[in-house]
């Protein structure tokens, strides 16, 4: 108890202090008074577009977490990571159509949508190149998933190339690739908010089966799991709840990979309380790393993606080198 | 009464026949023990009859109902299966653990857990971490799992080859014993714990079924020397005999 009560206090202060930062930065005072429906410019700009990227990046960090629990549970490999398992590949490739081709619906339908056509597609394909390889197991896949996401990332490269020129600028591309919070209107974050329940709702119901999992193929089938079945259901919940973290946020790496860690130093290892501990922990990074992204270096913006990876590259050279010496 | 029986079971890798025409009746009760020298089939023809893998043709049916159109939770509630190795991906704890094994039979209450632990005596372990087990206790917890839910069925492999003698005695003595009321199929290794332990044997070789018998019976039959390629010399002890190996 005293676990989520400390996990919900610091995403608050994490909220708050995000909400305040900025190259022109906040107090609380300014971020109280405009809260209470203060009309002045300040506080108009705080609340139109401060605050909903905040709870954006919040919101989407949740998701890069949710995301990296199912895949480690799934592949039962904690270095599993959304990244290397192409689902994200697939998401950012489609995000670069969005962006480059110009298709007979406004962009703002069309990157979600092809976000999500891109991970789920590239998964079902990892998933189908894994059978036909005759590879079942977990790192079958995960060898499958890392070919995918190489072949994904040059297709994704080789489209820039061709396809940008004075009208769409590569920098557009090259931005939302690097990761970054896109500002939702209100009515947006409403969708995100829905989208990110949904995601933890569905992630809920396959926590017993990821710990059925974690036994080991052989005893969760001698326990009653259909485990072929569930691992490709599962595999897709996780690529859909990455690929709407993608939609959102762009290629943000390592929070996936870095939440479910932190998560299960806290929780312990069962999925039921660790799922929504991770999303937590997620929420908590992201709100950070993005505040970093905004207030490092005003007036410019870095991209989330290189904050994350700065901070989340050295973790992951950590928990190979624990793993390689135990 | 569960009754368990295989009937011409084949199962073929790389054109080689793993296990042959192969026809066996367990029975409703009883400790039977599978013996054979390696790659005889034992550990194929026990994941089989688990339903963990299935067969390229023959049948195995379960109280007269082919095996392969129960589901896995159906299958689960009535089979237990002890593997030989077991190493959980997540460091959970041992109630955890026994927890996870409750979970396929609906509506086992905490109280069942408790039970389970405290005859496996595990009371005191219940909140360690499986990292911090010793292998005795570890194969504790593992039986604990599997065994939560009395299964009327018990499939073993080798489960006691990685513990020292005592805990090797232990072990076979509990699943032979759980043949008294229930199925209990043991793969192995130790003849002398096979012959001392279990009322039948079952020795394979080549995937066939190379002799089945009550153990008493079996124990002097030329074919288990044939099976194995040895000359075995039957000694007689106080606990009963022992085969040694004498020459091929």
């Amino acid at each position: 108890m005293r676990v989520w009560f400390g996990l919900t206090a610091v995403l608050l202060l994490a909220l708050i202090v995000a909400a305040c930062a900025g190259h022109d930065w906040a107090t609380p005072a300014d971020l109280w008074r405009a809260l209470a429906g203060d009309t002045s410019l300040r506080s108009r700009l705080l609340m139109d577009w401060r605050v909903p990227r905040v709870l954006a990046a919040a919101l989407v960090g949740g998701l890069l977490g949710l995301g990296g629990a199912v895949f480690q549970g799934v592949f039962r490999n904690p270095l599993a990571e959304p990244y290397l398992l192409g689902s994200a590949g697939g998401a950012a490739l489609g995000a670069t159509i969005a962006l480059l081709v110009p298709l007979f619906m406004p962009q703002a339908y069309t990157l979600p949508l092809l976000a999500f056509l891109g991970a789920w597609g590239a998964t079902v394909l990892v998933i189908g190149i894994s059978r036909v390889a005759g590879a079942v197991d977990a790192a079958g896949l995960l060898l499958a998933g890392v070919a995918m996401a190489a072949v994904l990332g040059a297709l994704r490269s080789f489209l820039m190339l061709a396809l940008s020129d004075e009208t769409v600028s590569l920098q557009v591309v090259m931005s939302w690739v690097l990761g970054g919070i896109q500002t939702p209107t209100w009515s947006g974050l409403g969708v995100l908010t829905a989208i990110s329940a949904a995601c933890l709702g569905l992630s809920l119901l396959l926590a017993r089966r990821l710990d059925l999992l974690g036994l080991g193929e052989t005893m969760a089938k001698s326990f009653g799991l259909d485990v072929t079945r569930f691992i490709a259901f599962a595999v897709l919940a996780g690529s859909l709840i990455v690929a709407a973290a993608v939609a959102f946020g762009g290629l943000v790496a390592f929070v996936g990979l870095a939440s479910p860690h932190i998560a299960r130093w806290l929780v312990g290892p069962l999925h039921k309380p660790l799922l929504p501990a991770t999303a937590l922990v997620g929420a908590i990074v992201v709100t950070l790393a993005d505040a970093i992204a905004r207030a490092a270096l005003p007036p410019a913006e870095i991209p989330l993606g290189l904050v994350t990876a700065v901070a989340g590259g050295p973790f992951f050279i950590l928990l190979l080198a624990r793993r390689l010496r135990s | 009464m569960t009754v368990l029986a295989a009937h011409d079971l084949i199962v073929a890798r790389g054109g080689r026949a793993l296990v042959d025409r192969l026809s066996l009746d367990l029975g409703t009760t009883g400790s039977i023990a599978l013996v054979g020298p390696n790659g005889a089939g034992k550990s194929t023809l026990l994941r089989l009859l688990a339903g963990l893998d299935k067969p390229d043709s023959g049948s195995i049916r379960l109280d007269g109902a082919d095996l392969g159109t129960l589901s896995a939770v159906q299958r689960s509630r009535r089979i237990g299966y002890l593997p030989q190795h077991f190493e959980p991906h997540w460091d959970l704890t041992a109630g955890q653990l026994v927890e996870l094994g409750a979970h396929r039979l609906e509506g086992l209450g905490a109280a069942a857990i408790r039970n389970v632990l405290e005859s496996h005596a595990l009371n005191d372990l219940a909140d360690r971490r499986w990292s911090t087990l010793s292998g005795g206790e570890r194969g504790r917890v593992l039986l604990a799992m599997v065994l939560v839910g009395d299964p009327s069925v018990l499939l073993a492999d080798e489960p006691a080859a990685a513990l020292d003698i005592r805990h090797r005695l232990d072990v076979a003595a509990l699943l032979a014993a759980r043949g008294l009321e229930r199925l209990s199929v043991v793969v192995v290794h130790d003849l002398d714990l096979a012959f001392r332990f279990f009322d039948r044997v079952v020795v394979l070789d080549g995937g066939k079924v190379a002799a089945d018998g009550p153990a008493a019976q079996l124990l002097h039959d030329e074919r288990l020397d044939q099976a194995f390629g040895v000359r075995f010399e039957r000694v007689a002890t106080a606990a009963g005999y022992s085969l040694v190996a004498n020459g091929r």
